[in-house]
């Protein structure tokens, strides 16, 4: 059995971006000497998330552009707010990402692939997306893959 | 509108100084209260060009009396401006310390800092306490700027008394040739902190507040509703500059605010950029 946890880090580059990963996923798999399995991806941030989609530049615009629309960052004049605007004492800082946390949940935070002959199973457009929804940062994603050799 | 200059960052979360001065870790944590990951320097970058940034002044904070530590020293100010020419270096001294104006004349005339940050919260001092003149005169001598934290502060064990606008008055009025900015809007006093700058030509004031809701909002509220916006953008725009207090507020959010709030475009140049140009001795 293989059983192997890889983290992996991400800089975004803008306050939303979307960052694929399907390279780095194949690699980690192809090189891990699983035959068959399955291999998860997980973000280790609350204010992103782990899409899948096709690979075009059109659909990385429109993914955020609408997930900005459900759970703007800020909510609208005069109308709804966010409890989570108010001092993290924990964290030292405010919370005034709560848009950001709600895209997370909203989108989704992971993900997973079936693996065969030693390669991810997956359909001739997905891709495996990283999804930024507070950045810039330098964010930790977890792929873990399980499988027999 | 050229690229402006955030007056107000804290280098606390860099990475690559934690990496080299362990002892950072426990500064950001415990003294400054501040928990969120350490981040690449790229990233504090990454954020200043998507919000029209091109220099961050960083700050240090000397409380070697009052906590026994810094946040950070002023050789390692240095240290990480080495890393980006973005980074403009601010020194910190410990005004108890009767070395304190040596230090601080060492800083800039040696080490090349740029300005003084006092937080007298952190510190336990007030700033019209007459142990502070030396370094007040020593900074007025020197040419250079003092950022004081005023207002609300998060850090642990730092009490609210010492940041009161009206603590800062006898600095103003005794040292008139010092350029003193008050940090953070001094919020909630903020009335205060504006009478304080209508009076007073060399007090400034930073944008650095946010204390609930969201910048848009919480600015929104201290900037119109605590004190009409038409008296930043009449009287007091050569006297306020934009401030974020990064990485406790992002720099990306605050510049948004500020630009979004209503001051007229001549007015946003001069808070986002001349008049911390003029502070910094870089335009007249």
């Amino acid at each position: 059995m293989i059983i192997q946890l890889h983290r992996i880090e991400v800089i975004s580059r803008n306050d939303m971006d979307m960052i694929d990963l399907t390279p780095e996923v194949d690699r980690l798999v192809e090189s891990s000497g699983a035959d068959r399995g399955i291999v998860f991806i997980l973000t280790a941030h609350t204010t992103s998330g782990i899409v899948v989609t096709e690979g075009v530049e059109c659909l990385e615009r429109d993914i955020p552009a609408h997930l900005e629309r459900l759970a703007p960052k800020e909510p609208p004049v005069g109308g709804y707010g966010y409890y989570h605007n108010r001092l993290l004492d924990f964290d030292g800082r405010m919370g005034y990402n709560a848009a950001d946390h709600l895209k997370s949940v909203i989108g989704g935070i992971n993900t997973f692939f079936s693996i065969e002959h030693g390669k991810v199973v997956r359909g001739g457009r997905q891709r495996v997306y990283f999804v930024e929804y507070d950045g810039p940062l330098a964010r930790t994603v977890f792929i873990q893959i399980m499988g027999e050799a | 509108m050229k690229g402006g200059i955030d007056f107000h960052t804290h280098p606390i979360l860099v990475r690559e100084m934690i990496e080299l001065h362990p002892e950072l870790a426990h500064a950001a944590r415990e003294t400054y209260n501040c928990g969120n990951n350490f981040q690449p320097l790229q990233v504090m970058l990454l954020e200043m060009d998507i919000s029209g940034i091109d220099r961050a002044v960083v700050l240090p904070i000397d409380a070697t009396t009052s906590r026994n530590t810094t946040v950070y020293t002023n050789e390692q100010i240095v240290e990480v401006c080495e890393m980006s020419d973005r980074l403009i270096g601010f020194a910190s001294v410990d005004p108890h310390l009767e070395t304190a104006p040596r230090t601080l004349e060492r800083a800039i005339k040696e080490l090349g800092l740029r300005g003084l940050k006092l937080a007298p919260a952190m510190q336990e001092f007030y700033a019209d306490d007459h142990l502070a003149w030396p370094v007040y005169a020593c900074a007025q001598e020197l040419g250079i700027p003092i950022l004081f934290h005023a207002g609300l502060t998060w850090e642990p064990g730092s009490r609210l008394k010492y940041g009161h606008p009206l603590r800062f008055e006898d600095v103003a009025a005794e040292f008139p040739k010092l350029n003193i900015v008050l940090a953070h809007l001094a919020w909630p006093w903020v009335v205060d902190a504006v009478a304080l700058a209508l009076k007073y030509p060399n007090v400034h004031l930073d944008t650095s507040a946010l204390f609930f809701d969201n910048p848009r909002d919480f600015l929104h509220y201290a900037m119109t509703q605590q004190v009409p916006l038409t008296v930043f953008e009449r009287s007091l725009r050569r006297q306020l500059l934009f401030g974020s207090d990064n990485p406790r507020i992002e720099i990306k959010s605050m510049a948004r605010a500020i630009r979004n709030i209503g001051l007229s475009p001549e007015c946003l140049e001069l808070v986002f950029r001349k008049n911390a140009e003029t502070l910094l001795g870089e335009s007249r």
